[in-house]
């Protein structure tokens, strides 16, 4: 009873402005067994939301039933409610395809399909939600390479195999590749943690300026990096029975210089994993 | 990093292509939804054509040869019908006998140099290791017939044994060779090399790593390659039917001519006595079966080594 | 024919290093070159005593083997016109209908089926694979043919272009170059399905996933990303399939008709090079020896040539996907 009016007393606490989506008493189950529950937040627009927490505390079995991802696993459950601007992603009015215009993902190994050119992977989210019209491709490409800050490498290069480019490069495609949509929210699986420290920093800065055009949330098991470039921090914690659980949720700033529950003090100091 | 900020101010008209994005999405999304369902549909479907054959083929097998497996027909010589008898058909022995000589000789001569080279290209790095592979992965594909060719050329002609049991041997052992050395150098090269590093370092010399350490590791993956190749070998029909000569008798001595089981399919499928006709599902039937059943334990086996491995 | 399996997990460094460091040549090695030698002989006296004893053939028949429409036991003229004729059409409707379905059928393998059916699907292709020619042969002919005589050949002679296609309806007979076709389709049906599912399943999930995120519907993602990821694999697919079809004997001896005349109408009887083979080889002598040892250089070449094609195309698909 105490957590449930710790976390929501924190939830109000703050007031965030206005909330791209809400997650209610959240779970997910695998063949019953329970990997992630307990979670309930906001996410508000225009900022970016970490998840954080250490391996197995179910941060990115949280994010990917943001976009519906375990509508593909056999077996999976998902239970609770998750609101994308008040609509029940799961039961309301919205078909996966729309939600997946309106909520991109951004994976962990960067992933541009193979074989197509640059171009092709920048626009291929539209090209799979039926737009055909050159103009329209062109200023999206441009615009979406612009915003992941590839266009000056690239554009001179456009039909090149995206096999071409280094890492961090693949990765800012794929970035780019999830804006095209001109998504609502962009959920991002721990991006950097295939990437060099070089590339890592230009993709923290380019998140940090992200934000003014879309809702961030992203799963990230480097806590410096939360702090660094987060506003707001769920921090998700493995109970006794194996399941992820929200333990707190709050600005970053609060999470880390003064939270509330012990645990997230330990974790936040580096006591365990 | 100012750049970069700037990059993503919102602009006034940003919204104008987004709605447009949505606006039309929202139009094909119908079509597309349904385009990927029919499209997996005829998927499903493609998968159920593909099955009717086969449970045709063994309904026919098993409807049509069951009941004309008894004792005689393992145990008898064929005979031919005739006006008077038109259902005197005699047993299938000759086959069984040929095809037990055939693929026992044909097994000696392949099966241990088959292994040789196997384990040679596992080991070796050689240009003249990699020749030999692409060989043998030519010639697992090559059509059964040119050993067939082969063995008439050598076997028959050259040598001048005529036709033989040896001869059909020797053109199945063609056959067979490529088939176990390809298994028997993957089933090495699986030998985890811990196991190599382990031997060395405790101070044997390769060539007694490699025979006492290694080479029973692989042993069971081997074994499968040796099974699977048995199993194709007993159901060639054209690598023996230039060579063999065929018979009514029991033969089985090398340098006389033999039957088979694929053999007295080939002849008799065209025979004008439909009691002989009935009695070839017999045999397809036991042919088949013995085919599956090497199969299936190749496979149990290769699992069962590969649970224990893991 | 059992589906032998391709893939080596290569350690070459590791074997290197085992075999220089210690670098003792003893019997072992010895005997084990022996071997290697040896067959080496074997192969390379395989191709050769078929090339020399087609050598005549060539010398003096060559050009009438290749285009001569008619085939004269015993003493020629030898044209393997029809043979040849008839090897192409009979693979390629067997390869367009085996692609056709083994396509889809890989995609319901990978992507609808649940994953506790696939390894007993996968068993009964290799099953399928297994079972001899010439029982194929035997039911196409004792079971098919009727079917097809009685059911499928008045239906096909009532198509508008039936004349071109199949020839004089009533000049048919139960055994033809399309059912041959259709036999052979479904004996390289289990290669094909086998190389594909394989190169198909093998697609990263993680590809898959991201197509998915961008709103894709699910035949979306198999035509637009993973077909496209996996269509060097399935090339060598489909020659690995071509190759088994050309070399299929006692099935199409059975079924086709073995007759020599050089037309392509489909419901004719006809014939292939390796059943031509079988069925004149017995009653043969000299020349004509010569003359289908010559038709059996052709059919090396074919096969070993699309053997060779399908082998580097897969080898290529395994690079592709190493870097992805």
């Amino acid at each position: 009873m105490a957590d449930i009016q710790s976390k929501t007393a924190a939830t109000e606490s703050t007031n965030r402005g206005p909330i791209a989506m809400q997650l209610r008493d959240v779970a997910v189950s695998f063949h019953g067994r329970t990997a992630v529950r307990d979670c309930t937040f906001d996410i508000a627009k225009n900022r970016v939301t970490s998840l954080i927490g250490p391996s197995g505390s179910g941060k990115t079995t949280l994010l990917r039933a943001l976009n519906r991802l375990h509508d593909l696993t056999p077996g999976a459950k998902v239970t609770g409610q998750i609101l994308l601007d008040g609509v029940d992603i799961y039961r309301g009015n919205i078909t996966v395809t729309e939600l997946r215009t309106r909520v991109g993902m951004v994976f962990q190994r960067p992933n541009p399909f193979p074989t197509m050119s640059i171009y092709d992977n920048a626009v291929s989210g539209l090209r799979f939600n039926g737009i055909k019209k050159k103009s329209l491709l062109d200023e999206a490409a441009e615009s979406s390479l612009r915003s992941a800050a590839l266009w000056d490498s690239v554009s001179s290069r456009l039909k090149v195999s995206a096999s071409n480019l280094s890492g961090g490069e693949q990765q800012r495609l794929c970035i780019a590749r999830a804006l095209a949509l001109d998504p609502e929210v962009l959920l991002m699986d721990e991006p950097t943690s295939a990437l060099d420290p070089v590339a890592t920093l230009r993709i923290e800065e380019l998140m940090t300026s992200l934000k003014s055009r879309v809702t961030v949330v992203i799963v990230t098991h480097n806590m410096q990096q939360a702090a660094r470039i987060s506003d707001d921090c769920a921090f998700l914690l493995m109970g006794e029975d194996r399941a992820g659980e929200l333990i707190e949720f709050d600005t970053t700033e609060k999470i880390f210089n003064n939270p509330v529950d012990s645990r997230t003090l330990d974790y936040t100091l580096g006591r365990f994993g | 990093m100012t750049d970069m900020i700037e990059l993503n101010q919102p602009a006034e008209d940003d919204h104008l292509v987004r709605d447009e994005i949505r606006r039309i999405s929202k139009s094909v999304h119908a079509r597309r939804v349904t385009t990927s369902r029919v499209m997996m549909v005829l998927c499903g479907v493609a998968l159920l054509i593909a099955a009717v054959p086969l449970v045709m083929l063994i309904a026919e097998l098993v409807k049509n040869g069951l009941p004309v497996l008894n004792k005689a027909f393992f145990t008898t010589e064929p005979q031919t019908p005739t006006l008077i008898a038109p259902n005197a058909t005699g047993g299938v022995s000759n086959a069984i006998v040929g095809s037990l000589a055939l693929t026992a000789y044909a097994s000696v001569l392949a099966i241990p140099l088959g292994i040789l080279v196997g384990v040679y290209l596992a080991e070796s790095s050689s240009k003249l290791a990699s020749t030999l592979r692409v060989i043998a992965q030519t010639m697992a594909g090559a059509p059964s017939i040119l050993m067939g060719l082969f063995a008439f050329s050598f076997i028959v002609h050259d040598l001048n044994i005529g036709f033989s049991a040896l001869a059909g041997s020797f053109a199945l052992a063609v056959l067979m060779m490529p088939v176990i050395i390809i298994t028997t150098e993957i089933a090495v090269r699986n030998v985890p090399n811990s196991l190599r590093e382990a031997g060395l370092a405790l101070g044997a010399r390769s060539h007694k790593v490699s025979l006492r350490i290694v080479l029973p590791s692989a042993l069971s993956g081997i074994v499968t390659g040796a099974i699977l190749a048995i199993s194709r070998a007993v159901g060639e029909t054209a690598p023996v039917l230039l060579v063999i000569g065929g018979g009514f008798t029991n033969q089985w001595r090398p340098l006389d001519p033999v039957s088979s089981l694929p053999l007295s399919i080939f002849e008799n499928a065209k025979s004008q006595w439909p009691s002989q006709r009935l009695q070839v599902w017999g045999v397809a039937l036991v042919l088949v079966a013995f085919v599956f059943v090497m199969s299936l334990t190749a496979r149990i086996w290769a699992s069962r080594k590969q649970q224990v491995r893991n | 024919m059992a589906l032998i399996p391709t893939d080596l997990h290569v350690r070459d460094e590791a074997v290197a290093e085992f075999n220089s460091a210690t670098a003792d040549r003893t019997w072992y090695h010895f005997v084990l070159l022996s071997g290697a030698i040896l067959f080496g002989a074997i192969s390379l006296g395989f191709a050769g005593t078929i090339f020399w004893s087609s050598l005549p053939t060539w010398l003096h028949h060559g050009v009438t083997l290749l285009t001569g429409k008619g085939w004269s036991s015993p003493n020629g003229p030898f044209g393997g016109l029809a043979m040849i004729v008839g090897t192409f059409e009979t693979s390629i409707i067997a390869l367009i209908l085996a692609v056709l379905i083994g396509l889809g059928t890989s995609i319901s393998i990978v992507f609808l089926l649940p994953r506790r059916f696939r390894n007993i699907v996968a068993t009964l292709v290799e099953l399928l694979a297994a079972v001899p020619s010439v029982v194929y042969g035997l039911w196409g002919l004792l079971v098919l043919s009727p079917w097809m005589t009685v059911t499928v050949n008045p239906w096909l002679n009532s198509w508008p272009f039936a004349k071109f296609l199949f020839g004089n309806p009533g000049q048919e007979f139960g055994t033809s170059l399309l059912l041959a076709s259709i036999v052979l389709g479904i004996m390289i049906l289990p290669t094909f399905v086998a190389v594909s599912r394989e190169v198909i399943a093998v697609v990263p999930q993680d590809l898959i996933e991201a197509s998915l995120s961008l709103g894709a519907t699910r035949w979306q993602v198999i035509r637009e990303v993973v077909l496209p990821t996996a269509k060097v694999g399935l090339f060598g697919a489909t020659f690995l399939a071509l190759a088994r079809a050309t070399g299929e004997t006692v099935a199409v001896a059975l079924v086709a008709g073995g007759v020599a005349n050089a037309q392509f109408h489909l419901l004719y009887p006809g014939t292939s090079i390796a059943a031509w083979i079988a069925l004149t080889f017995g009653e043969s002598q000299g020349n004509q020896i010569s003359a289908l040892m010559a038709l059996g250089v052709l059919l090396m070449l074919l096969n070993f040539g699309l053997s060779m094609i399908s082998r580097s195309l897969v080898n290529r698909q395994r690079k592709i996907l190493a870097i992805v």
